[in-house]
């Protein structure tokens, strides 16, 4: 028994002990962003110091005022709102539609599957024909476009719909619930991690898009944190602070928001892995 | 009906925006407050006495380039004041003839105008910078 209980212990101790291996080796890069940041210590300075050393915050502020910051995080925030907004209820209706039983609904699936494996990257002068055509380039909308559905937050939302007892469907549909209603009522409050999902990953393609932006839009003013990224970039090459700084101003809402709905975000992920 | 006010307050999809835009908006209304240009400082001369009728010259520096700002000149009491700082990231040098002139002094400030008096004072040596 004790022998048992010893050897336990001793997995889960060397368990615990490889799971901190590999946070050390996950937050270590983002460790060494935010030191370099807080010292614009050159990277190439031997021997590193592991420790910031004279830490202080005037590069956030160099990039706060040198670039049109707030500019291009309004930018951001705009494009990733819409982003959200279109994918929690477009792919909610696309999930729906694919739980119900219809003449070629596995063909429909195996396309979605199969778009899947098409790169955004072959797609995008169609892509940018269309926004053209449609008058949106160099607009928040023209920018957002592609992002307002992606497959994977539709299978996402179909794994967690089906999980929604059809009696309880049934029991709306004989209470004279419409499709949509039944949609906006039934499916969506008993899918939050569903719903959490499509929130963190569509909000982090859009704030992470760079091809997109880069090609659909002219002015500077309508360039997102990617481009201004970029743009930055191309200013002056000596300026590792604020260039690290900047990073880590693109990464802070995508972080804390990822901080605030993991719970969600997990749950949503893992429910479609065990019932897709 | 005070409980579930509560509750969604402390939700932490409510509570951290909530907090974040209260953080937001006190600095903004500190910045509104202490943004009127004015950067205070004393010159001493190589004697570390105060040093009247010295100029000192301030520069706005950018990323490659520092660009001439203004010039004031020192009272008796070695006191110098601008008042028309627009920057967050500015240079300071005092200058008099046949005295010497200081080293370039970078002030570093949290936001453009922000409102400064200088912990150091500039010191005049006869081959400083």
């Amino acid at each position: 028994m004790i022998k048992k209980r010893t050897r336990r212990t001793w997995t889960h101790a060397s368990l615990h002990l490889a799971m901190l291996a590999v946070s050390f080796c996950m937050l270590l890069p983002f460790y060494w962003v935010l030191k370099t940041s807080l010292t614009g210590e050159n990277i190439f300075v031997y021997p590193p110091s592991i420790v910031p050393v004279h830490p202080h915050l005037f590069y956030y502020i160099d990039v706060w005022y040198y670039i049109p910051f707030p500019r291009y995080l309004l930018n951001s925030v705009v494009v990733s709102v819409l982003s959200i907004a279109a994918n929690v209820v477009f792919n909610a209706l696309a999930a729906y539609a694919l739980t119900r039983h219809f003449r070629g609904r596995g063909a429909v699936i195996t396309v979605l599957l199969s778009c899947m494996m098409i790169p955004f990257q072959t797609t995008i002068v169609p892509a940018y024909l269309i926004t053209a055509k449609l008058g949106f380039l160099d607009s928040y909308l023209g920018l957002a476009l592609p992002t307002f559905s992606t497959i994977v937050c539709i299978f996402v939302y179909k794994a967690s719909f089906e999980a929604v007892p059809r009696s309880l469907i049934d029991a709306a549909r004989i209470d004279g619930l419409s499709e949509l209603q039944i949609i906006r009522r039934i499916m969506l409050p008993l899918s939050t991690s569903a719903v959490a999902t499509n929130i963190v990953l569509s909000f982090i393609w859009s704030w992470n898009n760079f091809l997109w932006p880069l090609i659909v839009v002219r002015d500077p003013l309508m360039q997102t944190l990617p481009l201004g990224l970029s743009r930055f970039l191309s200013y002056h090459e000596n300026t590792t602070g604020a260039l690290y700084a900047f990073c880590i101003m693109v990464l802070a809402p995508g972080i804390l928001l990822f901080l605030m709905a993991q719970k969600e975000f997990i749950r949503g992920l893992t429910s479609g892995a065990t019932k897709g | 009906m005070h409980a579930k006010f509560l509750r969604i307050l402390r939700h932490r999809f409510v509570a951290v925006p909530l907090l974040i835009g209260i953080a937001v908006i006190g600095w903004n209304a500190y910045v509104a407050t202490h943004n009127g240009g004015t950067v205070r400082g004393v010159v001493l001369g190589p004697d570390g006495r105060p040093l009247a009728g010295a100029t000192v010259t301030m520069m706005e520096q950018n990323f490659t380039t520092n660009s001439d700002r203004g010039k004031t000149m020192t009272r008796a009491d070695g006191a110098f004041e601008f008042t028309d700082n627009r920057s967050h990231n500015i240079q300071l040098r005092a200058e008099k003839p046949g005295v010497g002139r200081s080293d370039l002094v970078v002030v570093r400030l949290y936001f453009r105008a922000q409102d400064v008096t200088l912990r150091e004072p500039l010191r005049v040596a006869k081959h400083a910078g």
